[in-house]
């Protein structure tokens, strides 16, 4: 019996290519209206309920003595963390010359993306007065006060408005040669839109030489940029003396729980988005396989890291350290911790079974398992650490209030909005990628 | 080069290899004013038109010691001008400065090169080469021969040897 990928109908030209990536570039129907609706009542319950804490005062949140950071702190690092798959395919895999990253990488970086801008908003509604989030602005104001640039939290400022910035000129600059492929195929008003976003794209041979030579240089300089991001983020804690916090396995620890995090996201992503706009011939099998490894490659490291700071704990024979971690595993919060360990370690080991990473209902119900996970490796983190410092007199518990709660289930539909609007929009998949290596295939490649 | 100004015979192929070859072939007949336009990014045509390098290397290289510069100004600049003592640093600690002086290389590296396309390919523009046609954004490419009137029917028939799927002499 023939598989579901060969009956699939791989594109044999370039315009064939051009054709099926543009496809489903057009006017939306109605379910497509009706999942965006859903999707911006989700957005208006997170503004509504931070409105309301703008009204009322931070203390509507159940952040408290002695747990400052919850929810807020919590959804801010996961989502930094989903933004990491993005640049990872787009830029390291660029540098290795992975050729399966051709078809993924587009969506990965607009996940990116949109995962940042969600992020973003965590620390401002967290502030509680939100009016005074640029004070940690660097600029010179009357009250003479700078930033702390010894402080792990503007470091972090930093670390994501230039990741942020860098990833969004790493898409564009990958967008242009699309953005003509729109223009040329349009009239009218988008004719206009499409051709001031391609800023007048030929693809003149002047221009792809210093496009390729710029692509090529953003990937270099991105692949250290989402090794620190993570890094930098893991500082606002490991920086710190609070127990379960102060570690220097926390950079590898928390770049590899994003890397884990971000390509399940994007997996997540892809099986229906390949579905909706029929991507069969382009997004394979192999490629979810590919990711899938990527998968149970940074689960083992995050399984590990779970066991060395248990280790660390252990060895340092230090009294405080232990309960924390005692604490951590079978306290107030143990389900929580066990839910992580759960999601981020046994169930990704179904992946060292091909059958399974090559089953796309199986990757979508596994990667739902890993977005969990990670979310409750964050609150894990962050909660159970300021919960149960080292005074017992300071000891107390924390739980999410309602406007928490909305304002975490509203970041996800604020995060599937602007997907949303993308795959509609713009290729979900780059054009001008998948057809050089058609063209190559195809013995266009001059001896 | 660019063809807005200039009269010629514009050629159309639909394969990169009958592309490099014509460019080879006009080349090697004295015509080195060509414009390619190609569907996708091309080392081989680049080759074949004798383009080794670009100098967005150099703008990236200069945006990244700029904004390895600024961070160390930010940073102790800022210290120096509020000295508060935390955590019984130095005022000017570099090792978290690193952080700043890294984020800013990055950022400016990539602005700068960004700004380095732009002005290199010339773009933004409003109004497209008169050579060029909607079919090089999909599947074929194209070779625009700058002749004057004199040499027009010379390269018209050049152009014709090298295989090309549709020619229009432009005037």
């Amino acid at each position: 019996m023939a598989t579901a990928e060969v009956e699939v109908h791989a594109p044999k030209t370039l315009a064939e290519a051009n054709y099926d990536i543009t496809r489903p570039i057009s006017k939306p129907n109605k379910r497509f209206f009706m999942i965006l609706g859903v999707a911006m009542a989700g957005v208006g319950l997170m503004f509504g309920a931070w409105f309301y804490q703008i009204g009322k005062g931070i203390g509507v949140a159940g952040i408290t003595h002695p747990v400052f950071w919850g929810v807020y702190i919590t959804t801010f690092v996961f989502w930094v963390g989903i933004a990491h798959s993005g640049t990872l395919i787009s830029a390291i895999l660029y540098l290795f010359r992975s050729g399966w990253r051709t078809t993924i990488n587009r969506t990965a970086e607009a996940m990116t993306i949109f995962a940042v801008m969600t992020a973003g908003l965590f620390p401002l509604i967290h502030l509680g007065r939100v009016w005074y989030f640029y004070y940690l602005m660097p600029y010179p104001s009357q009250r003479q006060i700078w930033p702390d640039f010894r402080s792990p939290l503007v470091m972090d400022v930093f670390a994501v408005s230039t990741y942020l910035t860098i990833s969004a000129l790493f898409w564009y600059t990958g967008l242009i040669p699309d953005f003509a492929v729109l223009r040329d195929r349009a009239k009218g008003l988008p004719y206009k839109i499409y051709g001031a976003l391609s800023l007048g794209w030929q693809g003149t041979v002047n221009e792809w030489r210093h496009y390729r030579r710029i692509y090529l240089y953003m990937a270099g300089i991105a692949t250290p940029l989402v090794l620190s991001v993570h890094s930098v983020v893991s500082w606002d804690f490991a920086l710190s003396i609070v127990p379960g916090w102060h570690s220097t396995i926390f950079a590898p620890y928390f770049v590899a729980g994003a890397i884990f995090s971000g390509v399940a996201m994007v997996i997540t992503l892809m099986i229906p988005l390949r579905w909706a706009f029929g991507l069969e011939a382009y997004i394979t099998k192999n490629h979810f396989e590919n990711m899938a490894k990527l998968i149970l490659l940074t689960s083992t490291i995050v399984g590990f890291s779970y066991a060395t700071e248990f280790f660390l704990a252990y060895y340092s024979a230090d009294p405080i350290e232990l309960e924390s971690f005692r604490w951590r595993a079978l306290g107030a919060y143990a389900l929580p911790f066990w839910v992580m360990v759960f999601c981020n370690v046994v169930v990704p080991q179904a992946l060292w079974l091909r059958k399974i990473r090559r089953s796309l209902p199986a990757l979508f119900a596994l990667t739902i398992f890993v977005n969990i996970g990670m979310w409750y490796e964050r609150f894990v983190i962050i909660v159970t650490s300021l919960a149960h410092e080292y005074e017992p007199g300071s000891w107390g518990l924390y739980t999410p209030s309602w406007v928490e709660l909305s304002i975490l289930v509203g970041s996800f539909c604020w995060f599937f909005f602007w997907f949303l609007l993308f795959s509609r929009s713009l290729p979900t998949i780059s054009i001008a990628e998948v057809k050089e290596h058609l063209a190559h295939e195809q013995g266009g490649h001059h001896e | 080069m660019s063809s807005a100004m200039s009269s010629g015979v514009l050629g159309q192929y639909d394969t990169l290899h009958g592309t490099v070859d014509a460019i080879e072939k006009l080349r090697a007949a004295g015509h080195t004013d060509l414009e390619v336009f190609s569907p996708i990014p091309s080392p081989e045509i680049e080759e074949a038109m004798d383009i080794h390098s670009s100098p967005v290397g150099l703008w990236a290289l200069i945006g990244g010691i700029t904004g390895c510069l600024t961070g160390l100004l930010l940073t102790s600049g800022t210290s120096l001008g509020y000295p508060l003592v935390t955590q019984g640093k130095p005022i000017v600690s570099f090792p978290p400065f690193i952080i700043f002086m890294f984020e800013l290389t990055v950022l400016l590296t990539g602005i700068f090169g960004l700004v380095a396309l732009l002005v290199h390919t010339k773009r933004p523009v409003i109004k497209l080469d008169p050579s060029y046609r909607a079919s090089f954004s999909v599947d074929r490419w194209g070779v625009f021969v700058a002749a004057d009137d004199g040499s027009r029917a010379e390269a018209e028939q050049l152009v014709r040897e090298t295989g090309a799927l549709d020619i229009e002499v432009q005037s």
